[in-house]
C-alpha cells in the first residue's frame, strides 16, 4: 500500500504528470497575467501544452561537432532534477511526499541542476550564440545563488529547523512576509533569477543571441528543458508561499487556500516583469553582489539579533 | 510606467478580437477595383499607367464602344492610379471587398463589362464558363 | 566539447548577427569579433534586399515609377513618392498647387509620427523592454487609422501624384485628426518621461555609444542620429522644399551625443510634427489638388532633390531624355550613410550594446541596399549570368 501510494505520488499526482500539467498552467497563467498587463489579449489556455507536445513530436536535429550522449543527456538529467526536488516540497498545500533533516538544502541544490545542465549544454556545442549563452546562464547562477539561499533560509532560521515539513508545519498562522519583508522580496527577485525571466533574461537574450545555450536544440530536448523550466516555476513558487506565506496547514481547504497565495505570488511576479528592462550580463552581477546580498545580511543580522534577544 | 501598467490590468484589452468583431472601414479605403463600362472610350490609359499591369482594356469594336476589361486581382496594388488616369470616372475602388483571399487562381482575373460583351468575348477565347461577368 | 585554451584565445571568436536574427528586423549581416563580452572589430555586409529598382525604374513610364519607388521602404514610402514627384515636377517645370504641397507636408509630418513610433517600440523590444513596445505600438495605431482615413490605405499611402495630390483632406477628417493628435502628444510626453527617467532603462542607453561632434561630422551621419551629436543638419530648414517656406521648422539638437539624446531627439522632433501639422490643418489653403498640365514627355534635362526622411536626408537624381520613361533615377537613401558610424560605435562595447547601438541609428536596411560586388580568391571579379548563379547554387548543395 505504502509503495503505490509512493509510486503514485512520484509518477501521477501530485508529482509527475499532475506537476507537469499544473507547471505548463502556471506558465500560461504567467503569460496572460503579463499580456493584460499590457493591454493585449495573450494566449488561449492550451497554449503551453500544446506548444509542449509539438515540441515532443518534432523531429530532435543533433548538430554537429557536439558530444552526443551529453546532447540527448543533459535535457533529461535537468527534467529529472526539477522533479526529484518536487518531491519534498509541500506542493499544492499537500503535504510533502518525503523528507528528512537538511532536505531544504537538497531541493535548492537539484533546483540549481536545471541552470548548470543548460550552461553545460550550451558549452557542448560549436555554436558561437549558445557558447556566450552558457557563459551568461553561468555567471548569473554564481550571482543569485547566495542571496536567494540565503533568503530562504531566514525562515529556517525562525523554524530552527532545515528539513521543510518541519519549517512549514512550525511557521503555519504566521506570515512571516510581515515580520521579514526584505528577505521576502530578495526571495521573489532571486526566483525572477532562476528563472531567467525579465529583468534577468539575459542568457537568453532574443535580441542579442537567439535563444542562448538553447540555440541548438530542437524537438524533445528542447521539450525537456522547457518542462524542466515549467516545473522549477512551481517549486520556486512553492517554496516562497509555504515559507513567508503562512506555512501550510491540514485542513481540507489547505490546497485551495494554498494555490490562490501562489498565483498571488505569481501575480507580483507578473507585474515586476512588465515595469523593467533587460539588464546586461555584467549590470546583474554588479545588482546582486551589491545590492542582494547586503540587503539579505542585513535581514539575516536583524534576525540574529532578534533570535538571541528572546 | 507603474501607473500605466496598473491602470491597463483593469481595461479591455485592445486586441482586436478579428473575425469575429471587424471595425468599420473608412470611406476611403483602396478594396477591390470595380469598372462601369458606360462612359468607357477605350482610351487604355488605365492599363498604360498601371505599375503592376493587373489590367487588360480588350477593345471587341471599337466603334460601337464594345469593350471587355480585365482585372487581375492577384496583380493589384491597390495604389489607384487607374481611378486617377481615367477621365470618365470609369473605374472606383470599394471600400468594403478588402478580404480578398481564395483557394484557386481562377477568382483572382475578373473579367468586367456588359453582359453581351463579355460573353462574345469569353466565347472568342474558347472558355464559355470561365469567370463569371460583374459590373 | 571545444576548449576556450590558452592557444585558442589567440583566435578571433567572430559572432555573426544576421542575416537572420532576432535583433534584425531585416537582413543584413554584421560580424562582430568579441573578446569575452566586450567587441574588438566589426564588419558588415549588406545586399540581402536589393531588388533592383532603380534599374526597373528604366523600364517604366513616369506615372508607374511612383508607386515602384514608393515601395523602396514600407515605413518612410511617402517621402520617397514626395521626393520623386517633386524631382520630376522640376525636369517638366510644373508646379504643384499650394494646397497640394501643404497636404504633402502634412502626410510627410504624419508618416514621420507613424515612424519614430515604429521606431521607439523596436528599439525598447531590443533593450527588452517588451511593455513600452507594446504601448509605443498600441498609439501608433492611431496614427495609422488616421493615414488610412485620408488615403484608404496603412502603409503605401499613394497619396500623391505627378502634379499633386489625389486626396483632399475634409472638414471631419481634419476633426478626427485634431483629435488623435490630442491624444498622441499626451502620450508622448509619457513617453519622454519613461525614457528620462526609467533607471533600468537609462542604464541601457545613458553613455553608450557616444559619438562625438567632430566624430559624426566626419562619418558623415545624418537625420537624428546627426542632431543628437548637435550637428545642425536637417533638410527642411536648410533647403525647404514642398510647402516648408510656409511652415517653418524647429530643428532640435542634444548635446549629449550618446544613444539616450538620439532617444530624446526622436521624442521631441515627434512633439514638433504635432506643431506642424496643426498648424497645417488651421491654415489650408484653397485651390486645386492637382496642377493643370503635366506632360506625359519629359524634355532631356536632370535634377537633384533633397528630403527629410524620418532616417536623415534622402537624395534623389533623376535624368530623363525626352521619352516616357526616366534615362537614369539614382536613390541615396540615409541609412547608407549612417550604417558605417555603428562599426564604429560598437568597438570597445559590450555585446549586448551591439543592438541598441544599431538601432540608435534608425536602420532600414531595405532602403539602403545596393548591388554587391564580392570578389572571391578562386573567382575573378566576373559578372555572372542568372544561369551560372543557379547552377552553382545546385552544385553546392549536391557536395
Amino acid at each position: 500500500m505504502e509503495l503505490v501510494r509512493n509510486v503514485t505520488a512520484l509518477l501521477i499526482f501530485p508529482g509527475g504528470l499532475f506537476l507537469l500539467l499544473a507547471g505548463l498552467m502556471y506558465q500560461w497563467a504567467d503569460r496572460k497575467l503579463i499580456a493584460q498587463l499590457q493591454n493585449r489579449l495573450g494566449p488561449r489556455w492550451f497554449q503551453p501544452i500544446a506548444d509542449a507536445i509539438k515540441l515532443l513530436a518534432n523531429e530532435e536535429i543533433v548538430p554537429d561537432g557536439v558530444n552526443r550522449l551529453l546532447f540527448v543527456g543533459l535535457p533529461v538529467a535537468a527534467l529529472a532534477g526539477a522533479l526529484t526536488a518536487a518531491l519534498y516540497v509541500p506542493l499544492f498545500g499537500f503535504q510533502p511526499a518525503f523528507s528528512f533533516t537538511g532536505d531544504l538544502i537538497v531541493t535548492l541544490y537539484l533546483l540549481s541542476l536545471l541552470t548548470l545542465c543548460t550552461g553545460l549544454a550550451g558549452a557542448n556545442t560549436r555554436d558561437r550564440f549558445s557558447l556566450i549563452g552558457a557563459v551568461r546562464a553561468l555567471t548569473q547562477l554564481f550571482a543569485y545563488e547566495a542571496p536567494f539561499m540565503l533568503a530562504l533560509l531566514g525562515p529556517a532560521i525562525v523554524a530552527g529547523s532545515w528539513q521543510i515539513s518541519e519549517i512549514i508545519t512550525t511557521t503555519h498562522g504566521s506570515w512571516i512576509v510581515l515580520t521579514q519583508p526584505i528577505g521576502f522580496l530578495v526571495a521573489l527577485i532571486g526566483l525572477m533569477g532562476k528563472l531567467e525571466m525579465p529583468p534577468f533574461d539575459s542568457p537568453e537574450a532574443e535580441t542579442e543571441i537567439v535563444a542562448g545555450a538553447l540555440t541548438e536544440y530542437s524537438g524533445r530536448g528542447l521539450a525537456l528543458f522547457k518542462l524542466g523550466r515549467a516545473v522549477e516555476l512551481v517549486i520556486g513558487l512553492t517554496l516562497i508561499t509555504a515559507f513567508y506565506l503562512g506555512g501550510v496547514g491540514q485542513g481540507a481547504l489547505e490546497p485551495a487556500f494554498f494555490t490562490l497565495k501562489s498565483i498571488l505570488v505569481l501575480g507580483l511576479l507578473a507585474l515586476m516583469q512588465s515595469l523593467m528592462t533587460r539588464l546586461r550580463i555584467d549590470q546583474t552581477v554588479g545588482l546582486w553582489w551589491r545590492f542582494g546580498a547586503i540587503l539579505v545580511l542585513m535581514q539575516w543580522l536583524v534576525l540574529i539579533v532578534v533570535k538571541m534577544v528572546s | 510606467m507603474l501607473k500605466d501598467v496598473l491602470r491597463s490590468f483593469f481595461r479591455k484589452p485592445i486586441t482586436e478580437k478579428y473575425p469575429f468583431e471587424k471595425r468599420v472601414t473608412p470611406e476611403r479605403t483602396r478594396g477591390m477595383l470595380h469598372w462601369n463600362p458606360e462612359a468607357c472610350t477605350g482610351c487604355g490609359l488605365c492599363a498604360k499607367d498601371c505599375p503592376a499591369d493587373a489590367i487588360e482594356v480588350i477593345t471587341l469594336d471599337r466603334k460601337a464602344k464594345q469593350f471587355v476589361l480585365r482585372y487581375h486581382v492577384d496583380r493589384c496594388t491597390f495604389c489607384s492610379q487607374c481611378v486617377q488616369s481615367c477621365r470618365f470616372n470609369c473605374l472606383q475602388m470599394s471600400n468594403q471587398e478588402w478580404e480578398l483571399a481564395a483557394t484557386s487562381k481562377e477568382a483572382f482575373t475578373v473579367t468586367y463589362g456588359k453582359d453581351e460583351d463579355v460573353d462574345k468575348f469569353l466565347e472568342k477565347i474558347g472558355r464559355p464558363n470561365a469567370a463569371p461577368a460583374a459590373s | 566539447m571545444p576548449t576556450i585554451t590558452k592557444a585558442a584565445q589567440a583566435e578571433k571568436f567572430v559572432v555573426p548577427i544576421g542575416p537572420q536574427h532576432p535583433a534584425l528586423k531585416e537582413p543584413g549581416h554584421f560580424e562582430f569579433t568579441v573578446d569575452g563580452e566586450v567587441v574588438t572589430a566589426a564588419s558588415v555586409r549588406l545586399g540581402y534586399a536589393h531588388r533592383g529598382i532603380e534599374k526597373g525604374a528604366e523600364s517604366r513610364n513616369w506615372t508607374q515609377n511612383q508607386y515602384l519607388l514608393e515601395r523602396v521602404c514600407g515605413i518612410c514610402s511617402h517621402i520617397h513618392a514626395t521626393a520623386y514627384c517633386l524631382g520630376v515636377e522640376q525636369l517638366a517645370e510644373v508646379e504643384a498647387p499650394p494646397r497640394a504641397q501643404a497636404i504633402r507636408v502634412l502626410l510627410a509630418e504624419l508618416e514621420r509620427v507613424h515612424s519614430h513610433l515604429l521606431w521607439l517600440g523596436v528599439a525598447a523590444h531590443e533593450a527588452g523592454f517588451d511593455t513600452l513596445f507594446m504601448y509605443t505600438w498600441r498609439d501608433r495605431e492611431t496614427v495609422m487609422d488616421l493615414l488610412e482615413q485620408i488615403s484608404g490605405n496603412r502603409v503605401n499611402y499613394s497619396v500623391n501624384t505627378l502634379g499633386g495630390v489625389k486626396f483632399d483632406i475634409t472638414d471631419p477628417i481634419a476633426v478626427d485628426i485634431l483629435e488623435g493628435l490630442a491624444f498622441l502628444e499626451e502620450r508622448t510626453h509619457h513617453y519622454l518621461e519613461v525614457i528620462e527617467n526609467d533607471l533600468m532603462f537609462a542604464r541601457r542607453t545613458r553613455g553608450i555609444g557616444i559619438m562625438p561632434r567632430a566624430q559624426a561630422e566626419r562619418l558623415g551621419v545624418l537625420g537624428p542620429t546627426a542632431r543628437a551629436s548637435g550637428v545642425a543638419r536637417d533638410v527642411r530648414v536648410d533647403a525647404p522644399y514642398a510647402a516648408y517656406p510656409d511652415y517653418p521648422v524647429n530643428i532640435i539638437l542634444d548635446n549629449a551625443c550618446d544613444l539616450e539624446a538620439r532617444f530624446i531627439v526622436r521624442v521631441k522632433e515627434l512633439f514638433e510634427a504635432y506643431r506642424i501639422s496643426r498648424e497645417i490643418l488651421a491654415t489650408l489653403p484653397e485651390g486645386d489638388l492637382v496642377a493643370k498640365r503635366m506632360p506625359r514627355r519629359i524634355k532631356p534635362a536632370e535634377t537633384i532633390m533633397r528630403v527629410e526622411a524620418p532616417r536623415g536626408e534622402l537624395l534623389y537624381f533623376i535624368k530623363s531624355n525626352g521619352s516616357e520613361s526616366p534615362e537614369r533615377l539614382h536613390v541615396r537613401t540615409p541609412t547608407i550613410c549612417n550604417m558605417a558610424s555603428v562599426l564604429t560605435l560598437t568597438v570597445g562595447h559590450n555585446l549586448a550594446d551591439v543592438p541598441m547601438i544599431l538601432v540608435g541609428i534608425d536602420p532600414c536596411f531595405s532602403c539602403n541596399d545596393r548591388g554587391v560586388i564580392v570578389r572571391s580568391e578562386q573567382a575573378a571579379g566576373d559578372l555572372w549570368t542568372w544561369e551560372r548563379l543557379r547552377q552553382h547554387g545546385i552544385d553546392y548543395y549536391r557536395r
